[in-house]
């Protein structure tokens, strides 16, 4: 009986101060292996008498059991230790930098052109492109700007060595599209755009436009303040006021600027809008009847149109402070889109 | 142009406060540019846009203006002064005008006893805030009425005048004239003068000359106020290369009946302080006389173009405001006269835009259109071009945008500029490398590896220029097969099933151009024919594709079959070979796939190897072989069985060997 009390006192003292699953293991090898000494105590039962057997061996069992949920005990306890020692070894310092994983990047225009293109053609706006190099034609006498006149002055050309010139702004497509469409029409017209002129943060002689046409039997200006103002809000994704002043273009009568809030200062007036609050982004107006005329359209019709630079929306999206970016093809700028 | 606040402030009573006129006149008119405060004045800086050039190059213009959008009273300065002179215009000097088509009026009076000196402060400073130089009380009383009215106004010393005559002709071929300020051009018959008996006096509606210019000892001047065709004045203008205050005024064509008020503001002007007398009588050469006309504006219309309701009565009145006639009123319409000064108004849309803009058009509400909203057909090419390039995008390549000109770079035929900005933009580019490969060198400081493409347009001289859409990509830090894998990839995306590579054959034009390596480059072909090139780019070490993206357009299909997941396993067994090094991985791969057939899922050749231990003339070829039934698990002995034939098919050419 002492022995029992023995062997269980001292085993569970054993398991105790066992430091590692090595040190348990080998006590337990000590009391509860082949050869431990419980398991010897355990086997000798055998040769007890019937009565002593009973008795011994309730007591034998019972230890034995309870050293082996203490075993169990301690065990589980040493390995989440140690699997925590282990853990504790692989830290990391997650506020050091993530891989960079190389991947492409689409240029700031085509980002606002699509953005553009979406909008529209979700308001049923087809899309239509015309070429770079136009007629005097279609770039100026169908638009009703005469020649020798100074009111064609304002566009700056680059003419080429035998006659055609470089398209100062993306209005020929109109032409184009209403000799071949009739309408009731809507299009959207996106293409680059050439002016002869010295650059600088704001100036480019290589430009992309974005014209709009609509046309049918009612269309008004009201109209034009709808679908203008949607697209602003939506390019934008804020509410941005939009403004119409008169504007001289000869193609429309009557010929609107369009401005919308400076969206840097809030309207407040700062340098970006050179204190007015406004800033100037499209030419709209209504279709001139002899752009009709020149595009082969009866005097039934009426609509409007509108353009604007690609690149000035762009800059006021993201914040672009020079205009020579767009065609810098510096990657440390397009790698920002 | 400049205007001066307190100029205006004579033609309309209680004008408003600057600030609030410079908003106004932005809102309803023009942009004001700036306001420059000045001591005791105002300079406003108007953006006049050119269609109103010839009635609001002018303070009045101006004037009229504000007082439509204000309503408020315009005051027009009075003529109705008696004029003193003893003497008539006509006993002073003959206008002969040679070429009328050139001159539709030419109107002149004398002013005699003129004390030419200093003009009175009052009219320095309104000179000075417009930006004019004041010289004396006779010049300055003729632009002062300039800048006032808007007709430019001359005056000659008469005394000057050789036999008294002033002929408005053309020049002649080998004359000259020496201008007030010094600088002497040369005339041919092109150009309009106003000359006397012997020589030019003045260019006509551009610069008088020095040799009848008014002096301290001038006593007799005759005033010209005259009417030039816009056309002659801005070819002459352009061609002796001077733009002069009356030149531009003249370029947007004046109002002919402006011609006779202005000498007669003018004559009263001189009398008042140059202590002039001014003649009684004038001389008029008048020969093409211009009338208003009259326009029926549809009051439906109106309404209807600028979508909002303004009444008959708003409209007749912002109408008059502006100096409009109206002749009859009716329910509907109203019979509109426009003033001669107003050319630019002929059409019921001009009479529209004078309410629209008075009225305003923030009044004008936003509706959207009514019709019917029909879904926009899709532009296949640029659907295309956005799918292009998401996929290049995904490989990790940038976009780049550069510009359509190029320096000469001796490259074949090119279009060129008549007006190029510089030499390094003489040309329209025929190709988009030359801009991606500077991109690259450009780059090359701040990264170690590029990848960029460009969609954009080329241009090409063949008997007519065309301009054609391109696509080229540009890649660096990487070899040929890098590339043309995704190539392979674009095109694969785009649904073009059968593409292959040629040896690229050159034309001997093209072989001038050593931009490509010629060995490392290849023809892109597709079934409709060869659409674009791949290889490695000399100049630089960097791997390009250049595909005409119209023609890649025609070939895409945008199917895309899905096929389906074999439930059986696969089966992959390596197969090395050695082949002379000119032989193609297309025609080992054909063998391969043709002896296998159906079982053979896919054939992957994963290394080339050239060099140590094998052959000179030979290369390694290493493919995995990918086995797999779409019926059945195959077994071990099917595939050995299959890769025997393959391995003796490839052996049939005793040049080829199979590796064990
Ligand atoms: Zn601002």
């Amino acid at each position: 009986m002492t022995d029992l009390k023995k062997i269980k006192k001292e085993a569970e003292k054993e398991i105790g101060s066992a430091k590692d699953l090595k040190e348990l293991q080998d006590v337990f090898n000590q009391y509860l292996g082949k050869r431990g000494e419980l398991t010897q105590i355990l086997r000798s039962l055998k040769d007890m008498p019937k009565r002593e057997r009973i008795m011994f061996g309730k007591d034998a069992n019972d230890v034995k059991n309870a050293l082996t949920i203490a075993f169990d005990e301690k065990s589980a306890g040493l390995k989440a230790g140690e699997a925590r020692a282990a853990e504790e070894k692989e830290w990391i310092d997650v506020t050091a930098p993530g891989k960079k994983i190389a991947v492409g990047h689409l240029h700031p225009l085509t980002l606002a052109k699509r953005k553009t293109m979406e909008i529209f053609q979700s308001m049923g706006f087809a899309v239509a492109e015309g070429p770079d190099i136009e007629t005097e034609w279609y770039n100026f006498d169908a638009l009703n700007i005469p020649k020798d006149h100074p009111a064609r002055d304002v566009w700056d050309t680059f003419y080429l060595k035998d006659g055609p010139l470089l398209r100062t702004h993306t209005s020929p497509v109109q032409i184009r599209y209403m000799e071949k469409n009739n309408p009731p029409l809507r299009i959207i017209a996106p293409g680059t755009v050439y002016r002869h002129e010295s650059t600088d943060s704001s100036h480019e002689f290589q430009l992309y436009q974005v014209e709009g046409l609509m046309v049918d039997k009612d269309i008004s200006v009201a109209n034009l303040k709808a679908v203008v103002g949607e697209f602003f809000r939506r390019f934008f994704e804020k509410e941005v006021d939009f403004r119409l002043r008169p504007d001289f273009f000869p193609f429309v009568e009557p010929g609107f600027d369009i401005s919308i809030t400076c969206l840097v200062c809030g309207g407040k007036g700062c340098s970006v809008c050179k204190e007015t609050g406004w800033l100037e982004v499209a030419g709209a107006g209504m279709v001139h009847p002899n752009v009709f005329k020149a595009a082969g359209l009866s005097p039934e019709w009426q609509g409007w149109a509108f353009g604007f630079g690609l690149e000035r929306l762009a800059m006021l999206k993201y914040r672009i402070n020079d205009i020579r970016l767009f065609r810098s093809s510096d990657l440390r700028f397009l790698n920002q889109f | 142009m400049l205007f001066s606040y307190n100029w205006l402030k004579d033609y309309v009573k209680s004008l408003p406060a600057p600030d609030k006129l410079a908003v106004s006149l932005t809102m309803h008119f023009a942009e004001v540019e700036d306001i420059k405060k000045l001591a005791g004045d105002f300079v406003f800086d108007i953006d006049i846009r050119p269609n109103r050039a010839a009635d609001c190059f002018s303070h009045l213009g101006i004037a009229r203006e504000i007082a439509a959008i204000a309503n408020l009273t315009l005051k027009m300065p009075s003529v109705k002064v008696p004029f003193l002179g003893a003497v008539k215009t006509t006993d002073l000097v003959e206008v002969i005008v040679q070429d009328k088509p050139a001159c539709s009026r030419y109107t002149a009076k004398a002013v005699t006893d003129v004390k030419v000196g200093p003009s009175p402060k009052w009219l320095q400073d309104r000179l000075k805030a417009c930006g004019m130089r004041p010289i004396n009380n006779i010049v300055d009383a003729a632009n002062y009425v300039m800048l006032e009215t808007g007709q430019p106004l001359h005056a000659f010393d008469a005394e000057k005048l050789q036999g008294k005559k002033i002929i408005v002709r053309p020049a002649k071929k080998t004359e000259e004239i020496v201008t007030l300020d010094g600088d002497k051009f040369s005339l041919d018959p092109t150009i309009l003068v106003i000359a006397d008996e012997k020589k030019p006096v003045a260019i006509a509606g551009i610069k008088g000359g020095k040799d009848t210019e008014i002096d301290k000892q001038t006593k007799t001047i005759i005033i010209e106020s005259a009417n030039f065709n816009p056309l002659a004045i801005r070819r002459a203008s352009k061609k002796i290369n001077l733009r002069t205050d009356a030149s531009v005024r003249f370029e947007h064509g004046l109002d002919p009946n402006l011609a006779e008020f202005a000498l007669n503001r003018a004559a009263s002007l001189m009398q008042k302080i140059a202590k002039g007398k001014a003649a009684k009588d004038m001389i008029d050469i008048y020969s093409q006389k211009v009338s208003p006309v009259q326009i029926n504006l549809d009051l439906n219309y109106l309404n209807g173009l600028l979508g909002i309701n303004i009444a008959k009565t708003r409209a007749a009145q912002i109408l008059k405001k502006l100096g409009f006639k109206i002749i009859k009123q009716t329910k509907k319409y109203l019979l509109v006269e426009a003033p001669t000064s107003r050319s630019d108004v002929s059409l019921p849309e001009d009479l529209i835009e004078e309410i629209g803009r008075i009225v305003g058009y923030e009044q004008i509400p936003a509706v959207f259109p009514a019709a019917s909203l029909i879904p926009a057909k899709r532009n296949d090419g640029l659907f295309w071009e956005d799918m292009v390039k998401d996929i290049l995008k995904a490989v990790g390549f940038t976009e780049v945008y550069n510009y359509s000109f190029i320096a000469d770079k001796d490259a074949g035929e090119l279009v060129e500029l008549q007006n190029p900005l510089s030499a390094e933009q003489k040309y329209l580019r025929p190709s988009l490398i030359p801009g991606l490969l500077t991109n690259a060198k450009k780059n090359a400081a701040n990264f170690s590896s590029i990848k960029i493409f460009e969609i954009g347009k080329i241009f090409k001289k063949d008997k007519d220029i065309k301009e054609q859409k391109q696509l080229t990509a540009l890649m660096t830090g990487t070899d040929f097969y890098q590339l043309k894998g995704i190539v392979d990839l674009l095109l694969e995306k785009l649904g073009i099933s059968s593409v292959w590579y040629d040896d690229y054959q050159p034309t001997p034009e093209e072989s001038k151009l050593e931009l490509w390596h010629p060995q490392k480059r290849a023809e892109i072909k597709t079934d409709d024919g060869e659409i674009g090139f791949l290889g490695e780019i000399l100049p630089i070490k960097a791997v390009v594709f250049d595909i005409n993206f119209d023609k890649l357009v025609e070939s895409v299909s945008g199917e895309h079959e899905y096929r389906p997941i074999s439930k059986f396993p696969a089966v992959v067994r390596d197969l090395a070979i050695l082949v002379p090094r000119k032989i193609k991985v297309e025609e080992v791969l054909n063998k391969i796939n043709t002896a296998g057939g159906a079982i053979i899922r896919d054939v992957d050749l994963f290394d080339i190897y050239e060099g140590e231990e094998v052959p000179d003339d030979k290369k390694n070829l290493a493919f995995h072989i990918i086995y797999q039934s779409e019926e059945k698990t195959l077994t071990s002995a099917e595939v050995d069985l299959v890769q025997q034939k393959v391995i003796k098919a490839l052996e049939k050419d005793p040049s080829w060997e199979v590796r064990k």
